[in-house]
């Protein structure tokens, strides 16, 4: 079995699951600037669970992950993180309870000949825009974060920069970019976005 | 799962509290049983210390 080690934090791969690539790198590193001790955290589409690991193994928090793949549900599980099998938000409860939420959505812009076999797919596969997910996640992520948390995203220019923080405005989020990091036919970044109306 | 994982969970149907039923445990956590929602009466599986919340017909 292959184990990857990054800060602290030692993390099983497993067949059929995104392994953990400069996307993943760059939002564990972002996240672990910002994110301190005893806050509680929800990561979105754990897979391998690589991200929730790094801050486990570095901060004295409290963390749980969603995942859709049965694949990398028992893969981020096995990495020791609290894992719930379920579709971004829908199996928890809506109450404003997390400081932070971490997303690493799939982004890439996909068309129908695109998409690849299996639980994999949902790693990558961000509808014909690359901003499938993101919609969704932006509508509900209000009833899970505490008045004054934040959103962690990453996505990438192909996603359409721009377009993603229109999207959060809509929302009533207060949007930018904190992290940035060239690939080689992409720019990643972070988005961080917080609520401007702080109830 | 842990148990206090269910101040967490909630059903993905009607988003009602859970009842927690217990088949396999051990001294950290809950490793199989059933999650109950009385107002879709429905069942969802925890398997492997993971709780499946997803909808019985996407479920697999």
């Amino acid at each position: 079995m292959v184990t990857i080690e990054h800060r602290n934090a030692k993390v099983k791969l497993a067949e059929q699951v995104y392994e953990p690539a400069e996307d993943s790198y760059l939002l564990a590193d972002t996240a672990l600037d910002l994110v301190k001790d005893c806050m509680s955290i929800l990561e979105i589409g754990t897979g391998t669970g690589f991200v929730s690991a790094v801050l486990k193994a570095n901060r004295n928090i409290s963390l749980i992950a969603t995942e859709i793949s049965p694949i990398a549900a028992k893969c981020a599980k096995s990495n020791g993180i609290d894992v719930i099998r379920t579709d971004m938000f829908a199996g928890l409860i809506e109450k404003k309870q997390f400081d932070v939420v971490l997303f690493n959505p799939p982004y890439l812009p996909t068309s129908e000949d695109e998409k690849v076999p299996g639980w994999l797919n949902y790693a990558f596969d961000g509808g014909v825009d690359g901003r499938k997910d993101v919609e969704p996640f932006m509508q509900q992520v209000s009833n899970y974060l505490k008045p004054h948390g934040f959103i962690l995203m990453l996505i990438s220019s192909l996603t359409g920069i721009d377009e993603v923080i229109e999207k959060m405005r809509k929302y009533s989020f207060n949007a930018q970019v904190i992290a940035s990091e060239k690939c080689s036919f992409e720019k990643l970044v972070i988005i961080m976005a917080s609520a401007t109306n702080n109830e | 799962m842990k148990k206090d994982l269910m101040d967490i969970l909630a059903c993905p149907i009607c988003k009602g509290d859970l009842v927690l039923n217990i088949e396999k445990e051990d001294a950290n956590e809950v490793i199989s049983g059933t999650l109950y929602c009385s107002v879709c009466n429905e069942y969802y599986p925890i398997e492997e210390g993971i709780p499946n919340m997803l909808p019985p017909d996407l479920r697999e």
